[in-house]
């Protein structure tokens, strides 16, 4: 029997939005789907147009770069929406082209 | 003399051989064969680029400069992407050339379908595919199309060589079939 993905709630504050994100997708996948206008450009974890504040619960990181999200930024609760999964029900704020 | 003295004579060898090449010819699709040929010599050379001198990523890709040239000339990079790295269908909008060390990195070549009539829509479908390895590279031209995904267990460490500086890179135009979109990095020509 196939194994079917946890779904968590992926709360998104920039549009007071609450919508569902497999564990096995992005945030930034499942706001898109969702119709929601995330800012996002390589949505591959090399540009970090996407990066968001996560206001709560806890991600798992795809493969991404050096340039795209350093240290000090993931130290402070900042993540990329295409490289996150949820581990949970999660709460993000996006940070690019102004915070709305 | 050292592995760093004989690694920079070897880059400026490789500089001096791509300028002789596009001065006689341009940037052709056969100037940019004969560059990646030179380049998969330069990468077969082991004892010029030890692990030890370059620091693995912190996450999972980091470039290390080579040799850049000043006065709006190319970048040569060395650089490491570990398993599962990958980089979405993208234009840089600049020539480029890659070459393997070590490790397989999977180029797929796209070509856009759509008209461009549509800001932020577009579609791509595939036309090709290069596994960048020991002994192989790959070449494309300014606005060719292209993803990359290290595949296997080890990391993918190679050269990299670009028409500009990564720093000085124009806008990166990223393809997203999944959502049937397209996004734009800001160039960074103004810059640097």
């Amino acid at each position: 029997m196939a194994h079917t993905p946890k779904r968590h709630r992926l709360t998104i504050a920039n549009t007071r939005q609450t919508i569902d994100c497999a564990g096995n997708e992005t945030v930034l996948y499942a706001a898109i789907m969702a119709g929601i206008d995330f800012p996002y450009a390589c949505a591959s974890g090399n540009c970090g147009t996407c990066i968001c504040h996560l206001d709560a619960g806890k991600v798992s990181l795809l493969p991404r770069g050096d340039a795209a999200l350093n240290p000090e930024q993931v130290q402070a609760g900042q993540t990329l929406a295409c490289r996150a999964r949820p581990r949970g029900d999660v709460a993000v704020t996006w940070l690019g082209r102004g915070r709305k | 003399m050292t592995a760093a003295a004989k690694r920079a004579k070897a880059c400026a060898k490789l500089m001096d051989d791509v300028h002789a090449i596009t001065a006689a010819e341009g940037i052709t699709p056969s100037a940019l064969h004969a560059i990646k040929l030179k380049l998969v010599g330069l990468a077969k050379r082991a004892d010029l680029f030890p692990l030890a001198e370059f620091a693995m990523p912190v996450s999972q890709g980091r470039n290390h400069p080579l040799l850049v040239e000043e006065n709006d000339g190319h970048g040569l990079y060395l650089t490491i992407n570990m398993p599962g790295k990958e980089a979405a269908a993208h234009d840089h909008g600049i020539w480029c050339v890659n070459a393997a060390i070590s490790g397989r990195e999977r180029h797929e070549f796209f070509r856009r379908t759509d008209a461009g009539d549509m800001p932020g829509k577009a579609s791509v479908v595939k036309v090709g595919e290069v596994m960048v390895e020991p002994g192989n590279g790959m070449a494309m031209a300014d606005h060719d199309i292209h993803s990359t995904v290290v595949v296997g267990v080890e990391p993918a460490i190679g050269l990299a060589l670009y028409g500009y500086a990564l720093a000085r890179f124009p806008s990166v135009v990223w393809y997203h079939p999944e959502f049937s979109t397209t996004r734009a990095s800001p160039s960074r020509r103004h810059a640097a």
